[in-house]
């Protein structure tokens, strides 16, 4: 039956095609195999597994020797899950019978699980649920872990598709091989600066804000996505289908992997780095060639549970194994940027409460143990240390008074400790304007746009009725952006860029033109990042950026950026075509 | 086949760590073990199924076995819940 539902148009065109569906976040793929990818979807569903359970020994291996063997047995009881009728094997009976992707078989039947869990109303099953859901996870996180993109979308179908997804962050759109997406469509209407801005200048049509629409609609599906009524039709009529005129995509930023430095065409070196948030993720960091990881977000260390739970040495395994990996390259790692709910105390919720390094300083006994833990791993290799949302030179200085403290006392005992630089996420507008007095205190800046362009245009980014306010290009952004670059230069502290801005193709040259050097961003999207850096010259993107600065209006300077840039990129077309042919 | 009725006998009744070491117990017998709360049967070699049996102290289970080595896998798995999983 035809079911029409209504969005904001944020891309222009008319297209129709089978649908797949992206769900929760971006993490849950969900389509249909073709007869001859089946038994290679078990194939890969029987390695994941064969990966978590040696994580899960490890994990276990690592309780027993620091808790003692009586805590570890919940691991016994996850190990024993993997190999459960119930889970897996019933995984693999969906992909063979009903030909379900693997993420998509673990999901409906962890989801039958839980619904028998549910009816049990028991407390403690309810938290055997958590432990079943932990294992679901840790498999889908296997399952996309190896070579971001190749795993997590689908290689082997034959497209072109309909992109239906419940949200579409820059760092999976990056992933996605657009030349075989004909529109696309999401629930949510907050990406639209980015993902839009990118849709456009792919001339991809794309409907946002359909609130429901990735719940409704089912992969395989028939639907019609229309840019231009801002709206998308699930399982059209024939006379509608026959209407549509027929177009292809173009794709940006895209072509074969190519693993030289990123230097501008005219000499600008560009420093990439990778954002991180679990260790499963490293392989894909040192695959795509990060030159180290700019950021690590400890907050996903808690899992499920409160932070008051991680121990300092759960903790200082972790950051010693992602040191000792990444060496002798840096790793950025951000202290903890929680709220007091997130914590497990009793405190509101919200970002702009008791929250990040403003918690930490108030929560001592947490804020210490982190920085313990970070500072014995310190030898392990190239650490650097970063405090988020900082507001003002008296946290920092509070901050790094409590680090020198921990240094010392673990430098009595007789450890060794390297010199550890110490940065800030600049973040918040006060420290932006305050940049220059900043500088003076530490060894780095790291820019947080996400953040910064929801306070400093008071834009609650969450909302989607506000979407259309949240604009990366607007003048006030770009010039916080100059302020704090230009603070860094002349103090010497270097200045990275680590929101999502950076993974956006039309955005990043923008970025290097206000006088960005260094980048961090998701694994997924670093490919694409070099291979546009290499396209692009910084005396031009200087010109642009020095009009958007000065007043041009948001979708001006997006056209021109995009012009710019598809006129890079074909040229680039044209010279690798001329060498061929010579 | 071999059934066999135990009641649940350590405090915690069934939890996480007495289902994991039934389930071992279970798999070292090639017989089909199934496992039983009225009104409903689990597959004994799943650590899912049995802790949905949500089974605490007192609780009656019925435990049946069908395979070569039937009857020794009801004793066994009958004297691993009477005797509390071996948990003190």
């Amino acid at each position: 039956m035809m079911r029409r539902f209504k969005g904001l148009g944020v891309s222009p065109g008319f297209a129709a095609g089978r649908a797949i569906l992206l769900r929760s976040r971006a993490e849950r793929l969900q389509f249909h195999l073709p007869e001859r990818d089946i038994e290679a979807e078990v194939d890969r569903l029987t390695r994941a597994r064969e990966r978590v359970r040696a994580q899960l020994r490890d994990i276990k291996a690592r309780i027993e020797r620091t808790a003692g063997a009586d805590r570890a047995y919940l691991f016994d009881a996850q190990l024993l899950m993997l190999d459960d009728p119930l889970l897996v094997s019933r995984a693999l009976t969906f992909i063979r019978e009903d030909h379900l992707n693997a993420d998509w078989a673990l999901q409906r039947a962890g989801d039958e699980l839980a619904a028998v869990f549910d009816g049990a109303e028991d407390p403690y099953l309810r938290e055997r649920k958590g432990d079943m859901f932990d294992v679901v996870g840790r498999l889908r996180g296997s399952l996309r872990a190896r070579g971001p993109g190749a795993d997590s979308l689908p290689t082997s179908d034959p497209g072109p598709y309909v992109l239906i997804a419940d949200d579409l962050p820059p760092s999976i759109a990056a992933q996605v091989d657009w030349t075989r997406v004909l529109g696309f469509a999401t629930d949510t209407g907050s990406w639209t600066y980015h993902t839009a801005i990118l849709a456009r200048s792919l001339g991809v049509p794309a409907v946002a804000g359909l609130e429901e629409a990735s719940s409704r609609i089912a992969p395989g599906m028939m639907v019609v996505v229309d840019g231009d009524a801002g709206e998308i039709v699930a399982d059209p009529l024939p006379e509608l289908l026959s209407r549509m005129p027929r177009r292809r995509p173009l794709a940006i930023g895209q072509g074969a992997a190519d693993d030289r430095a990123p230097v501008t065409r005219d000499g600008r070196r560009i420093r990439l780095e990778a954002n991180l948030e679990l260790l499963v993720e490293m392989p894909a960091v040192r695959a795509q060639g990060a030159e180290g990881i700019g950021l690590y977000r400890t907050e996903y260390l808690r899992g499920a549970g409160p932070l008051a739970a991680v121990s300092e040495s759960q903790q200082f395994e972790v950051y010693r194994t992602l040191l000792e990996q990444m060496a002798p390259a840096p790793v950025t790692i951000r202290t903890f940027d929680i709220d007091e709910e997130q914590a497990g105390c009793w405190g509101p919720p919200g970002r702009l409460g008791l929250h990040a390094l403003r918690l930490s300083l108030s929560r001592r006994d947490l804020f210490v143990r982190q920085l313990r833990a970070l500072v014995r791993a310190a030898r392990h290799g190239s650490l650097r240390i970063m405090f988020p949302f900082v507001s003002g030179v008296q946290e920092v200085r509070e901050a790094r008074q409590i680090l020198q403290e921990v240094i010392e006392e673990i430098r009595a005992a007789g450890g060794a400790i390297p010199s550890i630089p110490v940065g800030v996420m600049v973040e918040v507008p006060s420290a932006v304007l305050t940049a220059d007095l900043l500088a003076r205190e530490v060894d780095f800046f790291s820019i947080g746009t996400n953040d910064l362009i929801q306070y400093c245009l008071a834009v609650d980014r969450t909302n989607a009725r506000l979407a259309e306010f949240y604009e990366p290009l607007d003048p006030a952004i770009l010039r916080a952006i100059r302020l704090v670059a230009r603070a860094g230069r002349r103090q010497r502290v270097p200045v990275s860029l680590c929101g999502e801005m950076a993974s956006n193709p039309i955005l990043l040259p923008l970025l290097i033109g206000i006088g960005i050097t260094e980048f961090s961003m998701a694994p997924g999207s670093l490919a694409q990042a070099r291979r546009i850096i290499r396209a692009v010259r910084y005396d031009e993107l200087r010109q642009i950026a020095a009009g958007a600065m000065h007043g041009m209006p948001a979708r001006q300077t997006e056209r021109r950026l995009t012009e710019y840039i598809r006129a890079r990129a074909s040229a680039d077309h044209a010279a690798a075509d001329e060498r061929h042919d010579a | 086949m071999v059934t066999r009725t135990v009641v649940v006998a350590n405090p915690l009744g069934m939890h996480a760590r007495a289902a994991a070491r039934f389930v071992d117990a279970a798999c070292r017998f090639t017989s089909q073990i199934r496992v039983g709360r009225d009104p409903r049967v689990m597959d004994g070699k799943s650590v899912l199924g049995l802790l949905l049996l949500a089974a605490a102290r007192g609780t009656a289970l019925t435990i049946s076995a069908e395979g070569a080595d039937e009857a020794e896998a009801v004793d066994v798995l009958c004297r691993l819940v009477e005797q509390g999983f071996g948990e003190p």
